[in-house]
C-alpha cells in the first residue's frame, strides 16, 4: 500500500521535473529570441565585465576566457563567409514548439552571395530519436533580387515546392560566380 | 524449557524491532518525497507564471510588466554566444560547415535529400606544409582519392563541392532505396537488393492485369555517381505475361529515368494502376 503512493509521488516528481526543464528552455529561448544587442553594447559588456572581475572568481569563467570564446565563434563564422561566399546579414528565429522530442522553430534569414541577395524563411522540424537528430524544412519561402531573371525564378519556385533548402545553397554560389562573370562581361561591353 | 522461551521472545522482540525501523524508514520516504513534489510543483507555478509574463510582455497585452532589470553583462556575452552558434548552425543547412582548428580547417559536409537532411561527414583538413586530409569519415566506396588528387591543392571549394555531389547523390540513392522498402514493402516481391553505393538496384515488383498479377523485375544501374536517377532501366516480364504489360513495362521504364524511385511507386498506386 504504502509503495503505490511512494510510485505516485516518484511518478510525479519524475513529470514534474521534465515540465520544468521544459518550461526553463521555453523561458531561455524566448528570452534569447526577443533581444537584440548590437556590437558596441558587445563590447561595453566586455570593458564593464574585465572591471567589475578583478580577480575574483566565484565559479565564474573569467571575462577572457569567455572573450576568448566569443573570439572563436566570430573567427569560424567570418571564415565560413569567406570560404562559401556566402555572407549571412541578418538572422533570427523563433521556438513554435517543443516537447521532449520534437523542437518546431520558424527561421528567417537574409543575406548575399556576389551581388546577389536572398530572404528566406523556413520551418525547421528537429526530432530526437534513439542515436540521432533528424532535421527537416518545410514551409521555404525564397526571395531574391535581383528576381526578374526567369531562371532564376523557375529555380527559386522548384526549390521553394520540395523545400530544398541545400540544393539552393549549393547551386547558390556557382550560380552567383556566374551571374557577377555575365554581369562583368556586359559592363565591360557597356 | 526457560531458555527455549527467552530465546523465542528475543526473537519476536527482534522482529518487532525490525518491523518498526522498516515503518519509520518508509515513513521518512513518504514525508521526503512529498516535501519534494511540494517544492518542484512550487518551481513549476513560478515558472508558469514566468513564461507567461514574457508571453503578455512580448505580444504587449495589457498586465504584462516590463522588464526593468537591466540584463547584465555577462547575459549579453551569453546572448552573443548563443547567437554566434545559431548562426554556425545555420551554416550546417546550407552543406558546408566547419570550423578552424590549429593546423588548419574542419569541415563537416551535410547531405539532404529534399527537405530532409541526412548523413553529416567530417574532413580534418591540414594546411601545412600543404593541404592534406588528416581524417574523415567518408565511407570508402566514394572516389575521394580521386577527387582530392585532383581538385584539392589548387581548389578546395571546388574539392568540398565535387565531394559534396558525390555524397549528395549516394545519400539521396539510398534514401529512395529506403523509402521504397519502407512504403511500398507490400508491392515488392522478395527482398530489394543493392550495392553499398546504392548505383545498382535489383528488384521484383508486381504488377496486376485482368485479375493476374505478373512480377516485373527491374534492374536499375545508376550510372553518374552524382546523379540520384538511374541511366539505365531494364525492366523484364515473365514469357506468360500479356501483351499489353509490355507497355506497361516501357512506361515505368521511362517514369524510373526520370521520377525518383519512390515517387514514381506513388504515381502508380494514385494512377490507380493496380500495382499490389
Amino acid at each position: 500500500m504504502d509503495n503505490s503512493i511512494c510510485q505516485v509521488y516518484e511518478d510525479e516528481i519524475q513529470l514534474l521535473e521534465e515540465e520544468i526543464k521544459l518550461l526553463t528552455e521555453k523561458y531561455e529561448d524566448s528570452q534569447q529570441e526577443s533581444t537584440f544587442f548590437s556590437d558596441e553594447e558587445i563590447l561595453m559588456s566586455i570593458n564593464s565585465l574585465q572591471k567589475e572581475f578583478q580577480g575574483e572568481s566565484k565559479g565564474n569563467e573569467s571575462p577572457s576566457d569567455l572573450k576568448a570564446r566569443l573570439g572563436s565563434l566570430e573567427t569560424d563564422l567570418s571564415f565560413l563567409m569567406k570560404f562559401t561566399g556566402i555572407q549571412f546579414r541578418s538572422h533570427s528565429k523563433k521556438t513554435v514548439e517543443k516537447t521532449g522530442s520534437r523542437t518546431v522553430q520558424k527561421h528567417r534569414l537574409s543575406g548575399n552571395c556576389h551581388s546577389l541577395s536572398f530572404q528566406l524563411e523556413f520551418q525547421l522540424l528537429e526530432m530526437q530519436n534513439k542515436e540521432s537528430v533528424s532535421a527537416v524544412i518545410t514551409d521555404l519561402s525564397i526571395l531574391m533580387e535581383p528576381g526578374e531573371d526567369s531562371d532564376v525564378s523557375k529555380f527559386v519556385s522548384s526549390t521553394e515546392e520540395h523545400g530544398n533548402l541545400l540544393t539552393f545553397f549549393r547551386s547558390l554560389s556557382s550560380y552567383a560566380e556566374w551571374y557577377e562573370h555575365r554581369r562583368c562581361t556586359f559592363l565591360h561591353f557597356k | 524449557g526457560v531458555f527455549a522461551h527467552l530465546e523465542l521472545l528475543e526473537v519476536r522482540a527482534y522482529e518487532a524491532a525490525v518491523k518498526q525501523e522498516e515503518m519509520e524508514q518508509q515513513e521518512e520516504k513518504l514525508a521526503r518525497l512529498k516535501a519534494r513534489v511540494q517544492e518542484l510543483r512550487l518551481q513549476r507555478d513560478e515558472l508558469r507564471a514566468k513564461v507567461e509574463q514574457q508571453q503578455k510582455g512580448q505580444l504587449g497585452k495589457e498586465g504584462a510588466v516590463l522588464n526593468p532589470a537591466q540584463p547584465s553583462a555577462r547575459a549579453v556575452l551569453e546572448w552573443k554566444m548563443k547567437s554566434l552558434k545559431a548562426m554556425l548552425q545555420i551554416f550546417y543547412l546550407t552543406g558546408i560547415s566547419g570550423k578552424l582548428t590549429k593546423r588548419g580547417v574542419c569541415f563537416c559536409i551535410s547531405t539532404a535529400y529534399e527537405g530532409t537532411y541526412l548523413d553529416s561527414y567530417h574532413l580534418d583538413l591540414l594546411t601545412k606544409p600543404e593541404v592534406q586530409i588528416y581524417r574523415h569519415s567518408v565511407p570508402i566506396f566514394i572516389p575521394l582519392r580521386q577527387i582530392a588528387k585532383k581538385y584539392l591543392q589548387t581548389d578546395i571549394r571546388r574539392f568540398l563541392s565535387v565531394l559534396s555531389d558525390h555524397l549528395n547523390a549516394y545519400v539521396g540513392r539510398r534514401y529512395q532505396a529506403d523509402q521504397l522498402q519502407e512504403h511500398f514493402s507490400g508491392q515488392i516481391e522478395g527482398t530489394l537488393q543493392r550495392n553499398s553505393l546504392c548505383n545498382l538496384l535489383v528488384f521484383n515488383y508486381n504488377v496486376s492485369s485482368e485479375s493476374k498479377t505478373f512480377p516485373f523485375k527491374v534492374r536499375l544501374l545508376y550510372g553518374d555517381p552524382c546523379c540520384s536517377l538511374p541511366t539505365e532501366v531494364v525492366i523484364s516480364c515473365t514469357p506468360d505475361a500479356p501483351a499489353s504489360l509490355a507497355e506497361t513495362a516501357a512506361a515505368h521504364s521511362d517514369l524510373f529515368r526520370r521520377v525518383a524511385l519512390h515517387k514514381a511507386f506513388r504515381s502508380f498506386s494514385s494512377a490507380g494502376e493496380c500495382v499490389d
